[in-house]
C-alpha cells in the first residue's frame, strides 16, 4: 500500500472527559503534539486534535475531542459524546473530588454513547506521587468493577499516555473485528475509509467493508 | 437533540403544512403567474387578484373534497395550486398537517414561486416522475460548471484528454440535480428529520457512487471529499435559497425559536465574563479585537449559505475565541466553552437556532462527527444549549439576584443585535484604520531609521573628513617644522642616507640649535628678528636648499652666476657637483647633492649666504603652499606680516633668476607662516583663526601672487608649483627628488 502518512483506513473518535483541571487538555496535547502544554503556548494546527497511529497494520486516525469539565456545563456537553468510539475518563490522583465524580461521568458516558464504546480510566498526574490522594489499588478496583481499562499516567512526563490511547484503539479495533461494533451505525464513532483510489479494496480481514449505505 | 426537549419536539413531532413566506422574489415574478399581463402580488402567490381568487376557490374545493375535517385556517395554505405535489403525497401531507395543525404558521406565499422562472434544463431525471415544470434553473448548472473548473482544475484540465474526468463533472452535476429534485419532492411528504435522514442517505449514495463508479477511479480520496463538499455546497446553496425547504423549514419552530433565542440573549446581556468565570482580559485591546473578530464571524454564519460555509465560519469564530482564551495561559476546552458562550451572548447572532439546525440536519454527517469544524460546531451547540437553559445556578449566583437581572427590561440599551452589528462594523473599521495606521507608522519608522542612518553616515563621514583633515594638518605642521628646519632636516636626512658621519654630526650640532629657533618665533616680529638667524642657518644650509630644490640650485648656478652673491654660491655648488657627479649637465642624483649639501655645511660662515638663504627658503615654502591649501592660506598673512620676507622676495624677484627668487620668496613666506601657525595655534590667536577660515581663497591668491607678481618666468613658477603639488605634505624627501628632475629637464 503506497499510503502516505495521511492515508488511513479508519477514523476513531475519542472524547476526553473528567473534572475541570484534571489535565484533559494536557493529555491530549501530550499525545498529539508529544509535549506538555504548560511549556508551550497552545496553537491550533491544521489537523485539529488528531494523530494517526497504527494498530495491527492498519493506519488509524484518532480524532480526539476535548470537553469542558465544569459541573455547570455537564447538562449541555452531551453533544460531545455523540459518536464517540472511545472515551478517556480522567481524574487527578492528587484530588479526591475528581475521583469521586467518576461515577457520574461514567453514568453520562454509558447513557450517551453506544454500548460498544470503549471507556478507559486514566489517573493523571502520576508524577506527583507525593501528593497522591487516591491510591492505585482503589482506582484499579473501581475500574475492574465497572469493566474499565485503567492506567495511571502523567501528561507532564508522558508516562503511559501513549499506552492509554493505543490500548483504547486496539480494543476498538478488536471490537470491530469481532463484529461487536457496527461500522454502519451512524454513531459508532468509527469511519472506515476505503483503501487508496483506483485499486481494488484490500479489505481488512474481519472488518466489514466500507459503509454499505 | 441539540436543544433539549423543546427543540426535539419542534422538529421531531412536527410536520409542516404551511410554507414560510418568501422574501426572495425576482423581478420576473412580479407579473401574474398565469401570464395574464397583470402584475402579480406576493400575497396572492404571485397571481393577480383575479387569478388568485380563482386559484383559491379551486384549492378550497380540492381540500374539501380530500378532507372535510380540515381546519379553517389551513385551507388558506397556498400550496394547493402547485403542481409539485402529486396527489398521493398530497393526501399524506394533509394527514400530517392534521396532526400538527395547532402549530401551523400563517403563510400566504406560494412556496415554489421560484421554480416558475426555471427556463431550460438539460438534466434528465429518470427516476423521478415529476411534471416537467419543476426544473432547476440553468444558471445553477452553469454556476456549478464554473465553480467546478475553478475548484478542480486538475479534473477540468484533463477533461479534453480523458473521458472519465469529464464524467466526474457531469456526475456531480447530475447528482446535485437529482439531489435537489429529491429534496424538493420530499419536503412536502416528510418531516424535517426524515428529510435530513434522506439527505444524509443521498450523501452516502454519492460517496458510494464515487467509490464504485469507473468515472472516479482516478480521483484520490482527498479529492473525493472535496467533491463531496462541492456537491453538498451547491445543492444546499440552492436549497437554502428556496424558502422554508431546508432552512427553518415549515413545520418546525425554528423561526419562533430564533426569536426566542434572540430575546433570551438580549435579556442576558448583563451576563459578563465574571459570571461565566472565563479568563478574558477585556482591558487588553488585542483581546477586544479578537472578540470582535469572533463576533463578526459568528454573525457571518447567517449569510453563509451552505452548511460547509457556515461550519467554516464557526470554525474561524472559535479559533478567535481560542486565541482569546490562550492570551493568558494555554487554552483547553474548559476555557473555550465559557468564552464561546460569552461570545454568543455578546454577538446575539441572527437566526441562530435555524442556522444550527440547518447545519445539524443537512451537513454531511461525517463532517460533523469529526474534524475541527465539527468539534467547534459541537461547542457552539453546547453554548447555545447552555444559554437556553441558563439558570441562577449555572451562573453560580443567588436566585434573587438572577431574577432581578432577568426582570430588567430586555430593551434596555436598545437592541443588542443592532448594537452588536454596529459594534462589529465599527470594530472592522477600526481594524482597518488601525492596520493603516500601523502601516504608516512602520513607514515613518523606516524613514526615521534611514534618516538616522544617513545622519550617522554623514556624521561619520564628517568625522572621517575632520580626522583626515586633522591628520593632514598634523602631518603638515610636522613636516613644516622640519621644513622650516628643512635645510637642517635635509641635512639630517641626507646624513641618515649618506654615510658621512662627520658631516652629519656637525650638522646635527648645528640643527638642534636651529630647531629651537623656529619655535620661539611665534610672532612675526620675533620671526623677523630670527630671520637673520635663519638666514644665517640658511647660509650654512645652502646645500640643503639645494637638496630640497635641486632644480633651483642647479638653475641658479647658471642663472645666478651673473649675480653677485649667488654666483659665488653657484660656483661652489657647481664645483662640488662636478666633483661628485660625472654628469656635466648638473643633473645630479639625490645622493650626490646630499653630498654637496654635506659639503656646503663645511662652508659655513660665508657672507654670500644670506641672500642665497632667502632664495632657498622660498623654494621650499612654495612646495608646501601648493601642497596644502590651508597652509598656503597662512602664507599671505605671513607675507604681509613678515616685512622681511616680502622684501627679500622682491629683491629676489628683481633678480634675473626670477623662478628661483619667486620660489624662494614663497618658501620664505611659507616657512614663516608655518612657524607662525604652529606658534599661533599654541597661542590660539583669534585673528589667525579667522585667517584660516578665509584660507580657501587666500591660498589661491597666494598661488596667483607668486605667478603674477613675479611675472618673470611662468614656466619655472609652474614647475615649482607642480613640484609643490607632488611634494605636498607627506614626504619631504619624495618631492625633492621630483623637483630636481623637472628642473633638470627644463634646464
Amino acid at each position: 500500500m503506497t499510503s502516505g502518512p495521511y492515508n488511513y483506513s479508519y477514523i476513531f473518535k475519542y472524547i476526553i472527559i473528567g473534572d475541570m483541571g484534571v489535565g484533559k487538555s494536557c493529555l491530549l496535547h501530550q499525545f498529539t503534539d508529544k509535549k506538555f502544554m504548560a511549556d508551550c503556548p497552545h496553537t491550533i494546527g491544521v489537523e485539529f486534535g488528531t494523530r494517526i497511529i497504527e494498530v495491527a497494520g492498519q493506519k488509524i486516525k484518532l480524532q480526539i475531542w476535548d470537553t469542558a469539565g465544569q459541573e455547570r456545563f455537564r447538562a449541555v456537553t452531551r453533544s460531545y459524546y455523540r459518536g464517540a468510539a472511545g472515551a478517556l475518563m480522567v481524574y487527578d490522583i492528587t484530588r479526591r473530588s475528581t475521583y469521586n465524580h467518576l461515577s457520574s461521568w461514567l453514568t453520562d458516558t454509558r447513557n450517551l454513547t453506544n454500548p460498544s464504546t470503549v471507556i478507559f480510566l486514566i489517573g493523571n498526574k502520576s508524577d506527583l506521587d507525593g501528593q497522591r490522594d487516591v491510591t492505585y489499588e482503589e482506582a484499579k478496583q473501581f475500574a475492574d468493577e465497572n469493566g474499565l481499562m485503567f492506567v495511571e499516567a502523567s501528561a507532564k512526563t508522558g508516562q503511559n499516555v501513549e499506552e492509554a490511547f493505543l490500548e483504547t484503539a486496539k480494543k476498538i479495533y478488536q471490537s470491530i473485528q469481532d463484529g461487536r461494533l457496527d461500522l454502519n451505525a451512524a454513531e459508532s464513532g468509527v469511519q472506515h475509509k476505503p483503501a487508496s483510489p483506483g485499486r481494488p479494496l484490500a479489505a481488512p480481514p474481519a472488518a466489514r467493508d466500507n459503509c454499505a449505505c | 437533540m441539540w436543544f433539549g426537549p423543546n427543540l426535539q419536539r419542534s422538529y421531531k413531532y412536527m410536520m409542516f403544512a404551511s410554507k414560510m413566506p418568501s422574501l426572495r422574489i425576482d423581478q420576473s415574478d412580479l407579473k401574474c403567474k398565469n401570464g395574464c399581463d397583470y402584475f402579480g402580488n406576493p400575497q396572492w402567490q404571485g397571481y393577480c387578484s383575479k387569478c388568485h381568487r380563482e386559484q383559491m376557490q379551486r384549492q378550497r374545493k380540492a381540500e374539501k373534497a380530500s378532507s372535510a375535517t380540515l381546519p379553517k385556517p389551513e385551507t388558506k395554505k397556498p400550496d394547493r395550486g402547485l403542481k409539485i405535489t402529486s396527489h398521493s403525497s398530497f393526501s399524506k401531507f394533509e394527514e400530517k398537517r392534521h396532526r400538527q395543525s395547532e402549530t401551523l404558521k400563517k403563510a400566504n406565499l406560494l412556496k415554489f414561486s421560484v421554480f416558475k422562472k426555471s427556463s431550460t434544463d438539460d438534466y434528465e431525471h429518470t427516476s423521478e416522475k415529476r411534471p416537467p415544470e419543476f426544473k432547476i434553473p440553468a444558471q445553477v448548472n452553469e454556476g456549478m460548471k464554473r465553480d467546478f473548473r475553478v475548484r478542480f482544475p486538475q479534473l477540468s484540465q484533463s477533461r479534453s484528454s480523458k473521458e472519465p474526468s469529464l464524467a466526474v463533472d457531469r456526475d456531480c452535476r447530475a447528482f446535485v440535480n437529482s439531489f435537489i429534485m429529491d429534496v424538493i419532492k420530499c419536503t412536502n411528504v416528510m418531516t424535517v428529520d426524515e428529510l435530513s435522514e434522506r439527505v444524509q442517505r443521498q450523501y452516502q449514495r454519492f460517496m458510494k457512487h464515487m467509490d464504485t463508479s469507473p468515472h472516479f477511479t482516478n480521483v484520490d480520496a482527498d479529492t473525493k471529499e472535496l467533491l463531496m463538499d462541492f456537491v453538498e455546497k451547491h445543492a444546499m446553496t440552492y436549497l437554502h435559497e428556496l424558502p422554508s425547504i431546508v432552512f427553518s423549514p415549515n413545520g418546525t419552530e425554528d423561526e419562533r425559536l430564533d426569536r426566542a433565542m434572540s430575546e433570551r440573549i438580549q435579556q442576558l446581556s448583563w451576563v459578563g465574563e465574571r459570571h461565566l468565570e472565563c479568563r478574558l482580559d477585556m482591558n487588553n485591546a488585542e483581546c477586544r479585537q479578537l472578540l470582535y473578530k469572533a463576533i463578526s464571524e459568528l454573525l457571518g454564519m447567517d449569510s453563509a449559505l451552505s452548511p460547509g460555509d457556515k461550519l467554516s465560519r464557526v470554525r474561524r469564530c472559535c479559533r478567535h475565541v481560542l486565541r482569546l482564551c490562550s492570551s493568558t495561559a494555554p487554552a483547553s476546552a474548559d476555557d473555550l466553552l465559557p468564552a464561546l458562550i460569552f461570545t454568543v451572548l455578546k454577538a446575539n447572532p441572527p437566526r441562530l437556532v435555524s442556522n444550527i439546525n440547518f447545519v445539524t440536519r443537512f451537513c454531511n454527517a461525517q463532517r460533523l462527527m469529526t474534524g475541527e469544524g465539527g468539534y467547534y460546531f459541537t461547542n457552539l451547540c453546547c453554548a447555545v444549549s447552555f444559554i437556553e437553559n441558563l439558570t441562577a445556578e449555572s451562573l453560580n449566583m443567588e436566585k434573587k439576584e438572577f431574577d432581578c437581572y432577568m426582570a430588567m427590561p430586555a430593551s434596555i440599551g436598545g437592541s443588542a443585535w443592532a448594537a452588536a452589528l454596529s459594534l462589529c462594523g465599527a470594530a472592522r473599521e477600526a481594524d482597518e484604520q488601525r492596520a493603516l495606521a500601523h502601516k504608516l507608522r512602520a513607514h515613518t519608522t523606516a524613514i526615521h531609521e534611514r534618516a538616522d542612518l544617513l545622519a550617522a553616515n554623514a556624521k561619520s563621514f564628517e568625522e572621517q573628513i575632520a580626522k583626515k583633515v586633522e591628520d593632514v594638518l598634523a602631518k603638515t605642521p610636522l613636516e613644516i617644522k622640519p621644513r622650516r628646519e628643512l635645510p637642517r632636516i635635509g641635512k639630517f636626512k641626507e646624513i641618515s642616507t649618506a654615510p658621512l658621519i662627520d658631516l652629519s654630526t656637525s650638522h646635527a650640532h648645528g640643527e638642534p640649535q636651529q630647531s629651537p629657533e623656529p619655535k620661539p618665533e611665534p610672532q612675526p616680529e620675533p620671526a623677523a628678528s630670527q630671520e637673520p638667524n635663519i638666514t644665517i642657518q640658511a647660509s650654512e644650509n645652502e646645500p640643503k636648499l639645494n637638496i630640497l630644490g635641486f632644480e633651483v640650485i642647479e638653475r641658479q648656478s647658471p642663472s645666478k652666476s651673473p649675480q653677485n652673491l649667488d654666483q659665488t654660491w653657484d660656483l661652489k655648488q657647481t664645483s662640488s657637483l662636478e666633483l661628485l657627479t660625472p654628469s656635466p649637465l648638473g643633473f645630479t642624483p639625490f645622493d650626490s647633492r646630499s653630498i654637496d649639501e654635506l659639503m656646503t655645511p663645511d662652508d659655513f660662515g660665508t657672507d654670500q649666504l644670506p641672500p642665497g638663504l632667502s632664495n632657498i627658503n622660498y623654494d621650499i615654502d612654495l612646495s608646501d603652499f601648493s601642497g596644502d591649501n590651508s597652509i598656503a592660506e597662512d602664507a599671505p598673512k605671513s607675507d604681509p606680516k613678515d616685512p622681511f620676507s616680502p622684501e627679500a622676495l622682491k629683491k629676489v624677484t628683481f633678480d634675473p633668476f626670477a623662478p628661483q627668487t619667486s620660489r624662494g620668496y614663497e618658501g620664505l613666506d611659507s616657512f614663516d607662516e608655518f612657524s607662525f601657525i604652529d606658534q599661533r595655534k599654541q597661542e590660539t590667536d583669534p585673528f589667525e583663526v579667522v585667517h584660516r577660515g578665509q584660507d580657501p581663497f587666500s591660498p589661491v591668491d597666494i598661488a596667483k601672487d607668486p605667478f603674477f607678481s613675479p611675472q618673470k618666468q611662468p614656466q619655472q613658477q609652474s614647475t615649482s608649483i607642480l613640484d609643490d603639488n607632488d611634494s605636498p605634505t607627506s614626504g619631504c624627501l619624495l618631492p625633492s627628488p621630483m623637483q630636481p628632475q623637472s628642473s633638470g629637464k627644463p634646464t
